[in-house]
């Protein structure tokens, strides 16, 4: 699925909005924080519908990259997860019914391995790299709020 | 009259020189304003196409979806479809060290193994996948005196023809879906700094064989089913069972076959239970002096649970097997009294740890494992059971991951069998994978 196929999927009535931010230093240290997630990239593009707000996000698994898209309710919960590109041997890909255990999910404690999301058999790699893409995305949700973007 | 003044002198002053100069200023800052202006909405401009580019390249946009017009094959998201149009080579690994120190015996430190991971996909349907591992170092070394001797083997070489979710074809050298280490075999993905005994000496870990099958899941539900070449049972032991009739396409012996089948029922995410079933002759075509065909049916089914949840991991196996015409492989193997190899055989263990980091990147998870097993539950008339093969293991460790990819363990095993010459031992474990 190209990133377009994937919004217009996510938004199949609204045209979404693209959204540039620059992160500054305390505001990229600040996601770091909240989210326990150690990133270093201070561009942020996202975007924008009155529905929801989505993110996309690169990351290696094991070897190789995987891009999500993660799509952000407006008061910071999980409304979707998409894997729009794995690299990985298919053995490693998660099952539908792994992701819905993130929809409806805030930025707390619950969202990790060690919380309320079971891991995935055979597959601990992957679900770490998705569930850490997730808490960065809602960290950075958090800390864009009235930013306005470039 | 004042008005009259004021009038003329404005006209004087926008007449005179120095007013025309302040004018002449004003247009031209304006005009540099406008210019910077300008540059700034094309820098603008430019920025923006740099984000657009960065996103690209971030997110491999650049890649063409294969058969985007085609529903593919995709175990996860339902509107999620994996794609590549260039060739994709992955590499991946893992490695094992451990340092036992047992109490009335010499202490060695191991090499384990090293394992190289190499696969191709040729297409978003055509998959290769392969395993080299060098195990104990180097293959000079011989082994001998209590060691075991190096060797490089390819422990899985297949290919994958992805057809859909329920349904899909493997062939080549493929890990035998039986028990819970023999397909998930990474250090970080049990405990123990050694593997339980009951996956090396009754599920002869790690397994495979050459043969072809099918996969798939459905719903809840996963599936493997394989027919592969048989064992040999030229090499059963009484100790170690049938773990060295294993054949791992090394030009294997054909002449008896086998299939194994499992299942596993995954109800909610990360607990699974499943068990699976292997049939096959491990004869070989070979014969006993006076003629007679040795068929030696290995018959092993095993049943498993495994889940974890909050930082607790659970795990339990249960496997019987049984090896036919078992006196006649004794005297093929020249094997008497308690060397015989069992006739039936089998074992348990039941595993648990915890978690103790409340930090995601962190893991510091002490276990414990508790295993039975015995390689001749039975043996045929006229031999006997060596009571040194009935076995009890009791295993007490830490397990430290500072990154979830590397692990720490440290562990304390007693090992007490029906002989009572079993001894206690501590060993030290370091893992990795990539």
């Amino acid at each position: 699925m190209t990133q377009d196929q994937a919004l217009a999927s996510a938004f199949p009535n609204a045209k979404p909005a693209r959204q540039t931010f620059f992160l500054t230093k305390q505001q990229l240290d600040a996601a770091r924080q909240e989210s326990g997630v150690d990133f270093r990239e201070q561009l942020v593009i996202r975007y924008a519908t009155p529905a929801g707000f989505a993110y996309f996000d690169s990351h290696r698994v094991r070897t190789l990259p995987e891009t999500v898209m993660i799509v952000v309710t407006p008061d910071g919960k999980v409304a979707r997860v998409e894997i729009l590109s794995f690299d990985e041997p298919t053995d490693y890909f998660p099952k539908r019914r792994w992701l819905d255990q993130l929809l409806g999910r805030h930025l707390d404690a619950d969202l990790s391995l060690k919380g309320a999301v079971r891991p995935i058999s055979g597959a601990s790699l992957t679900g770490q790299a998705i569930v850490n893409a997730t808490r960065k995305v809602l960290a950075l949700h958090h800390v864009l709020a009235g930013v306005a973007p470039k | 009259m004042v008005r009259r003044l004021m009038v003329l002198l404005s006209a004087m002053l926008i007449a005179s020189p120095s007013f025309a100069q302040s004018a002449q200023d004003l247009e031209q800052r304006l005009k540099e304003l406008q210019a910077k202006l300008s540059a700034i909405d094309e820098m603008k401009r430019e920025i923006d196409i740099l984000t657009q580019e960065i996103e690209t390249l971030k997110s491999g946009a650049t890649k063409k979806a294969v058969e985007a017009d085609q529903a593919q094959y995709g175990m996860g998201a339902a509107a999620s479809k994996v794609y590549r149009t260039d060739a994709g080579v992955s590499i991946g690994g893992y490695g094992e060290f451990a340092y036992d120190n047992p109490r009335h015996d010499i202490a060695r430190a191991d090499l384990l193994r090293g394992v190289l991971y190499t696969g191709y996909k040729f297409s978003p349907r055509v998959l290769f996948n392969s395993e080299l591992e060098v195990e104990h170092g180097t293959t000079e070394n011989k082994g001998g005196d209590g060691a075991e001797g190096g060797a490089v083997g390819l422990e899985f070489a297949y290919l994958d023809y992805l057809i859909r979710p329920e349904a899909n074809v493997r062939a080549g050298v493929m890990l035998m879906p039986v028990g819970l280490i023999n397909e998930q075999h990474e250090p970080t993905a049990y405990f123990g700094v050694h593997r339980p005994l009951v996956e090396d000496a009754i599920i002869p870990t790690t397994w495979s064989e050459m043969g072809a099958g099918i996969f798939g899941d459905k719903g809840a539900l996963t599936y493997r089913a394989y027919v592969t070449t048989g064992l040999d049972s030229s090499r059963f032991e009484s100790e170690s069972g049938i773990h060295e009739g294993k054949q791992s396409g090394a030009s294997a012996k054909a002449e008896d076959l086998a299939i194994v089948a499992r299942a596993d029922w995954h109800p909610f995410e990360g607990t699974m239970f499943g068990g699976s079933i292997y049939n096959g002759g491990s004869g070989q075509g070979a014969r006993t002096e006076d003629g007679q065909r040795i068929k030696g049916r290995v018959r092993l089914a095993e049943v498993h649970a495994d889940s974890k949840f909050r930082g607790a991991s659970l795990r339990a196996l249960f496997a019987r097997g049984s090896i036919g015409d078992a006196a006649l492989i004794n005297e093929r193997n020249g094997l008497e009294g308690d060397e015989s190899i069992g006739k039936s055989f089998g074992g348990w263990y039941l595993e648990g740890g915890y978690d103790l980091a409340s930090r995601a990147n962190i893991s510091i998870t002490p276990y414990v494992r508790y295993e039975r097993l015995d390689t001749q539950r039975s043996v045929p008339a006229g031999f006997e059971r060596n009571p040194e093969n009935n076995q009890r293991i009791f295993t007490a460790g830490f397990a430290f991951k500072p990154i979830s990819q590397t692990v720490v363990k440290i562990d304390w095993q007693r090992a007490k069998n029906q002989a009572h010459t079993g001894d206690n031992r501590w060993n030290i474990g370091l893992g990795y994978i990539f």
